[in-house]
């Protein structure tokens, strides 16, 4: 009510500045369409359009956040269910997390968009790729600015079918056929609990409206009363979906298929981050009071967050290990943003003991930024080796893309936690969070941070020292300028991101009563919290020392593969997740779908019909035996039936 | 209002139609396809045209005409049309999926003039069925409908079964029809009203409700009735084979319009008429539900044929429809209406997409096919439009129907709602992308080199019916809004909270609460 109260207000004063988040919603759907409709045959065109949709409303995106900074405004609502007791409107919500969220999915996609120009330059569905990718930027900005849950799942499901479109956009190779349908199916499974999990909130809470649900259940925090754990469960499956959690995770490595600035954009920024968001947009389900329906009574004492911890650290963990023993360099990378969701949701799940997720999100947005230029990095590299995707097969990169060579280094370095870059601070908050709330937890973080150290080095080492091993390598140049200059934009905000203050932004939005700790100034973690600090750099820097000893050399395969041995063929089969699926989730829903084929065959349309309507039949087929087999007759007797019924009613 | 105002053009511009195909001589040819074109393109655009006068947010009739014309015996019989809430959107569609039926008929080349007469006799029995007041009526424009569809699976069909798909679909849709038929005058004789028409069986068992004895047998003679006619598992096996055999516009006509009669028909009558057969009544048909939300599901997953597939994913969408019925809430019921226009769209658009399909590959088995996108963009961005909306995408209306029934259940039907979310979501998408993966990704196969993309006219019917989903799903207000009232007149009787005493266990228990499926 608090929030109409203010949109009333801004009525009156008549500055409906707000309502530009409309325009910066709907221009990049109408760019799409626009493309789709009066451009397919105009390259330049098509590209010209949507780039400039989607900067147009980063600039827009700019300046709203210039204006509201963190405060919460809304923008007009469009009534788009008006059933009573339902009320679904589609409603546009700006505070300090969504106007942040704006600046990074159009800022970069902004760049993502400018690069493709370069990147998709010799693809014959130049326009289709800019189209579909502007769908997605809608899509994406629905998520962002959505102010209830329907129109939230509305958004989610359009983000899907545009993921679904580009990771399938080379549709004539099967690999990327395939990828696209398991990515989509996978996250079905997810959204299916989303739904389930909205109803259970809507139908206790009675709206849909995010805000308004949140002052109920400041007001009334029993409010979902025993279905409280089993709410925030179902809801955080969408963002397992989402956000690749295990045992959901197996479609975002495939997702790779799909043209590079794509993954780089949704796979790697944007989309995938989208769970982690989510979870922060209705972050306060998470730390009311935990309850369960009788059936789940074993659940008592543990609560939904705790689950979610335990299923964030644990996709880290494992994404990393996996990434170890990767060759493919965007699989690499593919396995590196598992591991930093699965980083962010465990920070969220920590944080509901704080009341304070930001940790989470402001890995969220450095992240964006860093793992976004390694793969707009990795595309240069693979663009320049000719579509070679395997590390082994290239080397000394360095001196023959020294713009891609150094870009990619900062995010490696951002990625790793090396201070000053943006990555050491966000990460430090979380392992400081960790080991606040759970010294399990911090170890894994800083395991993770060891392994992540360790996969980022020899990436960088096997692919951009020592001597070209492939021919593509040996003859690869520097990309065109379309491409290095995101690169080197991209490469700004993570270098200058220690020296804005976007954690204790982010804390206030979600304590607004708390000061913040200033963990965003340069030296601010090791005065805050020396221990979470020192041990997050210290594992960085055993990560790096570890990989150095191995790949320092140029080796010309990885000296570790045998010394794992088994454990190796584990990690590169991706310790067989994709295979339990195809082996025994596949087959159940085929055996499914066979009995029931089966039944409608042989019960249904063979005994049931022939024994149920058994002597119509006969009669049917007698008279059809008799009478031609026309079908006139049986239209003749139809009628006929129905008069002498008729007739005989009326008597 | 006007003298515009009125049902009467829409069901008369197809009879008229018809009429003038018949006075043309069979080998003019392009004279019958102008004018059944002209004659579709103006029944929908009157049905656009009425649909954009009826006033929103009222309860009650409009566009009101009645006739008085003869008694016989205990029984009046009038012409006695009119539209609310529950029929304007059907209405609607059957004007805009016919034109589409007729402007995809373009490759028919045998006995032209009949088809045309028969597919605008099917059109004006579809209005016709929607518009009747009067059950008589109504009964009469059902099978005026479904007669020419037997007739052209036999003349036109497709296929080596389709004699015994005619068959099937005959036997099972003639003794549906007879059963709805007996409960019809059965209910007549218990209320002992005058005559069939809905608004005086209304008014009259307002005043002397029928006894609940008597309710409890009907009802179901009524519902189970229609019900076969909606395909509610499991009488549901004429369908998928009968539109595999039908001629691409009857497989439009009849899974995008006919089939919404039998729900339109529960809808109009049984539910609040009969009150107490319904809180008995529904709990089965919701379980049964479960059939179409699962075992057609799973049914659709088996199949090669794109036909069988969309018969079968059609049926798995009826369960929602059933769902949201049985569900006795105005939210549950509003978004059956709303499915039922949506899925009249969605049927038809699928059938059309198969249809031309067939006409470029010579098959519709889709293990032999493979990426078709290259040759067909247009085509292929419809198909996959169709698919999406047939997997509950937002942006389509289906989304809006499905979801909107998905809450309205919810507190009532928990368990349902979870196997209807499971269908829809998983199910139903696992199904549609396997086929969009064998029909456009992949690589071009050879013996396709020469399949052509929709041309400029060709696209028109694909355009028209995928406008209207996308419409009705950015802006499904435009729908609920005339809705809405007309579904509290159907549960009226269920609204205040612990209606009769078979409901009480159900609302009982708080909200959220499983309850039993079938209480």
């Amino acid at each position: 009510m608090e929030h109409a109260a203010a949109a009333q207000h801004a009525v009156e004063s008549g500055s409906r500045l707000q309502d530009l988040a409309w325009a910066i919603l709907v221009l990049p759907l109408v760019m799409a369409f626009s493309t789709a409709v009066l451009t397919p045959r105009n390259r330049m065109l098509s590209a010209a359009l949507n780039t400039s949709g989607v900067v147009v409303s980063f600039l827009l995106s700019f300046t709203l956040f210039c204006v509201f900074g963190g405060q919460a405004v809304d923008a007009t609502p469009f009534h788009w269910l008006p059933v009573a007791g339902l009320d679904a409107n589609i409603g546009l919500h700006l505070d300090a997390l969504s106007t942040l969220m704006l600046l990074v999915v159009t800022g970069v996609a902004s760049l993502v968009m400018i690069y493709s120009t370069g990147y998709m330059h010799d693809d014959r569905s130049y326009s289709r790729f800019f189209s579909t990718l502007s769908l997605f930027v809608f899509s994406m900005l629905g998520i962002v600015l959505a102010d209830n849950l329907l129109m939230l799942f509305v958004f989610w499901e359009l983000v899907g079918v545009s993921s679904y479109l580009l990771i399938g956009f080379w549709y004539e190779k099967p690999s990327a056929g395939d990828a696209s349908k398991k990515a989509f199916l996978t996250n079905r499974i997810g959204d299916f609990g989303f739904m389930l999990g909205i109803l259970v909130v809507w139908s206790l809470a009675g709206t849909l409206d995010i805000a308004a649900l949140k002052d109920k259940l400041v007001a009334n925090p029993a409010l979902l009363g025993p279905w409280a754990g089993l709410a925030g469960l179902l809801i955080f499956m969408g963002a397992m979906g989402k956000s690749a959690q295990f045992p959901l995770h197996v479609w975002l490595p495939d997702a790779m298929e799909g043209p590079t600035p794509v993954s780089a954009l949704i796979h790697a920024a944007t989309m995938v981050a989208a769970g982690v968001y989510m979870l922060c947009r209705v972050f306060f389900l998470y730390t009311a009071a935990p309850g369960w329906p009788a059936a789940l009574g074993f659940l008592d004492g543990v609560s939904a967050a705790s689950i979610i911890t335990c299923i964030g650290g644990f996709t880290a963990l494992f994404a990393a290990v996996v990434a170890v023993q990767q060759d493919d360099i965007k699989r690499i990378l593919a396995y590196s943003t598992l591991s930093q969701l699965g980083l962010m949701v465990m920070a969220v799940g920590l944080g509901a003991r704080t009341g304070d997720p930001s940790a989470s999100m402001y890995h969220l947005v450095t992240h964006a930024g860093f793992k976004a230029m390694l793969f707009l990095g990795a595309g240069s590299v693979i663009h320049a080796c000719h579509h070679e995707q395997d590390i082994w097969k290239m080397g000394g990169l360095r001196t023959k893309m020294p713009r891609t060579f150094w870009t990619f280094l900062i995010g490696t370095a951002a990625l790793a936690g090396l201070p000053p870059l943006s990555g050491f601070y966000s990460k430090d908050e979380i392992l400081a969070v960790a080991l606040e709330a759970n010294p399990i937890f911090f170890g894994v973080g800083v395991l993770v941070t060891v392994l992540t150290t360790f996969y980022m080095s020899r990436l960088v080492l096997v692919a951009f020292f020592g001597r070209a091993r492939g021919e593509g390598a040996g003859h690869a140049h520097e990309s065109p300028a379309s491409m290095t200059v995101p690169l080197l934009v991209l490469a700004v905000p993570s270098v200058a991101i220690a020296w804005l203050p976007i954690g204790g932004f982010l804390s206030h939005h979600f304590q607004p009563g708390h000061a913040a700790h200033g963990g965003d100034i340069l030296f601010g973690p090791f005065n805050h919290n020396p221990i979470a600090a020192f041990f997050g750099l210290g594992a960085a820097i055993f990560g790096f020392s570890l990989a150095y000893s191995l790949y320092g050399k140029a080796p010309a395969s990885d000296p570790l593969s045998p010394r794992l041995g088994l454990l190796s063929q584990a990690m590169r089969n991706r310790f067989y997740i994709d295979e339990i699926y195809d082996g025994i989730v596949v087959p159940l829903h085929n055996l499914l779908s066979q009995v029931a084929d089966a039944i409608d065959r042989w019960l249904i349309a063979g005994l049931a019909v022939r024994g149920l309507a058994g002597a119509v039949e006969i009669a049917g087929r007698a008279l059809r035996l008799v009478q031609t087999g026309s079908i006139q007759t049986y239209a003749f007797l139809l009628t006929a039936g129905v008069l002498l019924i008729v007739l005989l009613a009326l008597k | 209002m006007t003298a515009m105002d009125s049902l009467t053009p829409v069901l008369l511009t197809p009879v008229v139609t018809a009429v003038l195909l018949l006075l043309i001589p069979g080998n003019l040819r392009v004279v019958l396809r102008s004018v059944a074109i002209l004659g579709s393109a103006l029944t929908a655009w009157t049905a656009i045209g009425l649909f954009a006068r009826f006033q929103p947010g009222q309860v009650g009739l409009q566009f009101e005409s009645l006739v008085p014309w003869v008694t016989v015996g205990p029984l009046k019989l009038a012409y006695h049309v009119g539209a609310d809430g529950l029929n304007i959107g059907l209405i609607l569609v059957t004007g805009l999926v016919g034109l589409a039926a007729v402007l995809v008929s373009w490759n028919i080349e045998r006995h032209v003039k009949l088809f045309y007469v028969l597919l605008m006799l099917i059109i004006a029995g579809a209005m016709g069925a929607f518009a009747s007041l009067d059950l008589v009526l109504f009964y009469f424009f059902n099978e005026l409908a479904l007669v020419p569809t037997f007739i052209m699976i036999g003349v036109w069909g497709r296929g080596e079964d389709r004699n015994w798909a005619a068959f099937k679909i005959t036997l099972y849709l003639t003794l549906g029809a007879l059963t709805a038929l007996v409960g019809l005058v059965a209910l007549h004789g218990a209320a002992g009203a005058d005559s069939l028409d809905v608004t005086v069986l209304q008014r009259h068992l307002a005043a002397h409700p029928l006894p609940a004895a008597a309710q409890l047998w009907i009802f179901p003679l009524v519902v189970f009735g229609f019900a076969v006619l909606v395909g509610l598992f499991p009488f549901h096996s004429w369908a998928p084979i009968g539109y595999a055999a039908a001629p691409t516009a009857t497989a439009m006509m009849h899974a995008g319009i006919l089939k919404k009669a039998g729900l339109y028909a529960i809808l109009r009558v049984a539910v609040p008429l009969m009150p107490e057969g319904a809180s008995r009544w529904l709990p089965l048909v919701a379980v049964l539900a479960i059939g179409n939300l699962l075992h057609c599901a799973w049914v659709a997953l088996r199949q090669k044929d794109m036909n069988l597939l969309i018969g079968n994913s059609s049926l798995a969408h009826m369960g929602f429809a059933f769902l949201g019925i049985a569900s006795l809430t105005v939210i549950g019921v509003t978004g059956t209406v709303l499915l039922m226009v949506a899925h009249a769209l969605l049927a038809g658009l699928s059938f059309a997409l198969s249809g031309y399909l067939e006409t470029q590959t010579g098959t519709l088995d889709m293990t032999r096919m493979g990426g078709l996108l290259r040759r067909m963009p247009f085509y292929g961005t419809a198909l996959v439009m169709g698919f999406m909306a047939g997997c509950g995408l937002p942006g389509f209306a289906n989304f809006a129907g499905e979801a909107t029934i998905l809450f309205g259940s919810w507190k009532s039907l928990p368990w349902l709602v979870v196997i209807a979310a499971w269908s829809g979501l998983v199910i139903g998408a696992v199904a549609m992308l396997r086929a969009l993966r064998a029909v456009l990704q992949g690589p071009e196969r050879p013996e396709f080199a020469r399949v052509a993309d929709a041309g400029h006219w060709r696209r028109l019917p694909f355009v028209v019916l995928l406008a209207a989903m996308v419409l009705f799903g950015v802006a499904p207000g435009i729908l609920t809004s005339r809705i809405e009232p007309a579904a509290k007149v159907v549960v009226a009787a269920h609204l205040p909270s612990p209606p009769a005493a078979a409901a009480a266990p159900a609302s009982a228990q708080p909200a959220g609460t499983p309850a039993q499926p079938g209480h």
